[in-house]
């Protein structure tokens, strides 16, 4: 505007102004030659001139006049072509735009200030299958929610509690996942826009949910192998023994019965009997170590010890064996070779390997074992004057079960495992071992350890607690699960799963972790593994509900078999069986996290011991508490206070009982629909029955589990009157 | 001369273990399970008992802290264990247990072990 005004504005001016000049330059003219007395003569010139000058500046103003408006023409042209220009790049830009939303693979919508559809995508519409009329600007999303909710997808909630609480999250970023009826997942994103609108984004993560569903299958499947794999170990080590222990024990005992009667004849073959006995226990000691280096449960316990120390020893157990041989065993150990940080007892086997190794492939040489520091390295070196191996036979040596070649097992003997073995101990402990050798001259095992090991080396089981998370999900959520298992897989499982649901999840691998945990922090809910080394879960879970600071903490057990009875007896809220159906305890942590909104409950009771029991529970869930000793008294207490959430009510008392009690509330206006739940040791008749299902909301027996299940009653009631948080649209 | 208890389930082991203890000169009585372990503790007062862990009825670390908890306690046990884990001798030393040694048993090395625990107890 300013633009195509300017010109003429500027034109007008500018006139004026010459006009104005040019006219004050002929009078003055006039005045100057009317001043020298030629005022006559002079006036018609002047006029001339004036009339010639006002000619001259209507013809230069028409000049100018013209160059301005062909400069304003220009500048309009420029400034169309630049309009044209915009708003060609502006509905470039609209196409690019529409094109990337209908590209996209989510389901896009954006709402403005009153929650109307402004723009959404052709995926948002077949993934939301919403009626067109939505599409309308004359309904909102709150519009569509009240349909979903008359659809029936809130379940039982109050349509518009859920849709109130929908209406607030939309003031925030939030997501969440929702199933459609036909299976498929989507995620669902919204988040705030400036103007106050927001804007929903749906992925479909149905194969994403299947492929983490599949993994995790085959996660357990895994798991479950491997714990058969453990337990099959574990039982083939005491299967095996116990025979093999009666196998040597015999055959040493008629050892010593044939010497000591005589019978010299009886001991070559009762020494081969000990001695298979003897090699295949070590050979089951070698299957053993070697499956649990494979499976990371060797540890290793460093600790300062004096090498000559340990030589000292190994060459007491060696040196019989070197003898056997003909063979001549040379130690050459300095006394002043200085402390070393290492394990022990993986040192000395590893020494009792190579030496007994040495001893037996060798024959009336000689054995020596050397040795000396080098830097901050110990070093062991074993060389013997043997047969010697080829360059291939070195190759397979460090492998399990390879021995230089078959026929030296049969030569020879041994398992084929020491040297395996071996070099797993010398490399858990920062070292190696490595061997030089010439057939027909012999070997050199070179064993050469660090004089101190690293801190990760030293404290691998404290280390490895370190490194393994303690607390992941939803770090800031508002809800924590504490989940307890010895198998880390199902920590990464089940805390991811957890995390992503929104919950806080803390992690304990053991029982004694999970008791410490809960009194530190205080879970909303626990899931519980059965099967943990040391403490299970039985008596984690009779720990837990002894204390009365955790009694009430929801526990759900996560168990192989089924042992719903046991779980429900020691006071668990729940339970599953392995593999863990990921949709059930999503469904049960929804149902138990939810914390119960401390209310008021009156017991009717005339048993003084049960009214107390009652309410010390009620109270240490953060209820608050009325007592009354028989009906009357109740509908007296009813009269003075303001009403109760839920009653709990006997039914024998003394002057009104349970029943007169129940038909008195239910005529009055003020308390017909209050709850109530009959806690009674009765034997209820069909009668009692009919007037107590028709009057009350349950029924619970006196019993060993009248806690759990007054507790589990109440919770519900509470859940019923006051709608939980909704989920999802 | 000294009287040991052995408390072992399996029949070829306490036999062959308790002949060649007789052999050795000492004077040997048996239970084949845990509760019967404890109960001749108390009866037969031996002066020392080699326990097996793996039991039936009553498990060996079980049956070690029951006699270790009454008026047998001053009675040396030594654990015998076919679990050559790590962290069994720990568990067999928490029970209660004086000494451990693993199954089979390597005879020489069980004899020293008990005769270590007698010349404690002044039994030897």
């Amino acid at each position: 505007m300013l633009l195509s005004l300017l010109p003429g504005r500027l034109f007008w001016l500018a006139a004026a102004a010459a006009f104005v000049v040019i006219g004050a330059a002929g009078g003055a003219v006039m005045l100057a030659t009317g001043g020298f007395g030629l005022l006559q003569q002079s006036l018609i010139p002047a006029i001339i001139a004036s009339v010639v000058a006002a000619l001259l500046i209507g013809v230069v103003a028409g000049q100018v006049n013209a160059a301005l408006a062909r400069t304003h023409e220009k500048m309009r042209a420029d400034y169309e072509r630049k309009l044209a220009a915009k708003t060609a790049e502006l509905s470039h830009r609209q196409v690019e735009l529409r094109s990337t939303l209908e590209n996209m693979h989510q389901g896009v919508a954006m709402y403005d200030a009153e929650y109307r559809l402004l723009t959404w995508n052709a995926r948002f519409r077949e993934y939301l299958n919403m009626p067109d009329e939505f599409f309308s600007r004359e309904r909102s999303f709150i519009d569509y929610l009240r349909y979903v909710g008359q659809r029936g997808e809130f379940g039982k909630q109050d349509i518009e509690a859920v849709i109130a609480n929908r209406v607030e999250q939309l003031k925030r970023v939030h997501s969440f996942e929702r199933t459609r009826p036909d299976g498929t997942v989507l995620e669902v994103y919204r988040a705030p826009t400036p103007d106050g609108g927001f804007i929903a984004i749906y992925t479909d993560i149905t194969e994403r949910k299947r492929a983490e569903q599949e993994l995790t299958r085959a996660m357990e499947a895994a798991e479950a192998a491997n714990r058969v794999k453990s337990g099959f170990l574990a039982n083939m080590s005491h299967e095996l023994r116990t025979p093999l222990n009666a196998i040597i024990g015999y055959s040493q005992m008629l050892q010593e019965e044939a010497k000591d009667a005589g019978q010299q004849d009886f001991m070559p073959d009762l020494e081969k009997i000990e001695n298979a006995g003897t090699h295949l226990l070590g050979l089951i000691n070698d299957i053993l170590d070697l499956s649990k280096i494979e499976a990371g449960k060797m540890t290793v316990f460093a600790e300062e010890t004096n090498p000559a120390t340990v030589v000292a020893e190994v060459r007491g157990i060696i040196a019989p064996l070197a003898e056997k041989n003909g063979n001549q065993l040379v130690i050459e150990c300095p006394a002043d070779i200085g402390p070393v940080e290492t394990d022990v007892t993986k040192l000395k086997q590893s020494l009792l390997n190579l030496l007994s190794n040495a001893s037996k492939f060798t024959k009336n040489g000689t054995v020596t074992l050397a040795v000396a520091r080098q830097g901050d390295r110990i070093v062991f070196r074993v060389s013997d004057t043997g047969i010697g191996m080829s360059d291939e036979q070195m190759g397979k040596l460090f492998q399990a079960f390879a021995q230089a070649d078959s026929s030296t097992t049969r030569k020879f003997g041994g398992t084929g495992l020491g040297l395996a073995i071996t070099r797993h101990f010398a490399r858990m402990l920062g070292g190696d071992v490595t061997v030089a050798s010439t057939p027909g001259k012999g070997s050199v095992f070179t064993l050469e350890l660090p004089l101190r090991q690293t801190d990760t080396v030293k404290k691998p089981a404290a280390m490895a607690q370190q490194g393994k998370r303690t607390v992941s999900g939803n770090v800031k959520g508002e809800r924590t699960v504490l989940v307890v298992d010895d198998d880390e897989a199902v920590h990464d499982t089940v805390g991811s799963m957890l995390g992503r649901e929104g919950y806080r999840v803390l992690h304990a691998r053991s029982g004694t972790d999970a008791l410490a945990i809960a009194r530190e922090q205080r879970p909303d809910a626990i899931t519980l593994d059965v099967m943990m080394p040391h403490m299970d879960g039985w008596s984690v879970l009779t720990a837990l509900k002894a204390d009365s600071t955790l009694a009430d903490i929801p526990v759900i057990m996560l168990t192989m078999l089924n042992e719903r009875a046991i779980a429900l007896q020691l006071g668990a809220s729940d339970y599953l069986t392995k593999p863990i159906d990921w949709n059930r305890l999503s469904a049960m942590l929804r149902k138990l996290g939810r914390r119960e909104a401390p209310a008021r409950i009156l017991i009717v009771d005339d048993d003084p011991e049960m009214r107390a029991v009652t309410r010390r529970m009620l109270e240490r869930l953060g209820h608050s508490v009325g007592e009354a000793a028989n009906g009357e008294e109740g509908l007296a207490w009813l009269g003075a206070n303001p009403a109760p959430s839920v009653i709990l009510l006997d039914l024998m008392m003394p002057v009104m009982d349970g029943f007169e009690f129940l038909e008195r509330l239910r005529q009055s206006e003020q308390w017909r629909s209050m709850p109530v739940l009959v806690v009674t040791a009765k034997a209820l008749d069909a009668k009692d029955h009919e007037i107590l299902n028709r009057l009350t909301q349950k029924i619970i027996e006196k019993g060993s589990t009248t806690g759990v299940d007054v507790r589990m009653a109440i919770r519900e009631v509470l859940q019923q009157r006051a709608p939980a948080k909704a989920t999802a649209v | 001369m000294a009287k040991i208890l052995l408390v072992e389930d399996n029949e070829m082991n306490r036999d062959m273990l308790s002949r060649r203890l007789e052999r050795k000169g000492f004077e040997v009585v048996m239970a084949p399970d845990g509760q019967q372990g404890v109960d001749m503790a108390a009866s037969e007062s031996p002066d020392l008992i080699l326990m097996d862990m793996s039991l039936p009825v009553l498990d060996g670390w079980e049956a070690t802290r029951r006699v270790k908890a009454s008026a047998t306690s001053a009675i040396p046990v030594i654990a015998l264990t076919a679990h050559a884990m790590v962290g069994d001798r720990e568990k067999a030393l928490a029970a209660g247990c004086d000494d451990y040694d693993t199954k089979p048993v390597d005879f020489p090395r069980l004899l020293g072990k008990i005769e270590t625990l007698l010349r404690r107890e002044g039994k030897a």
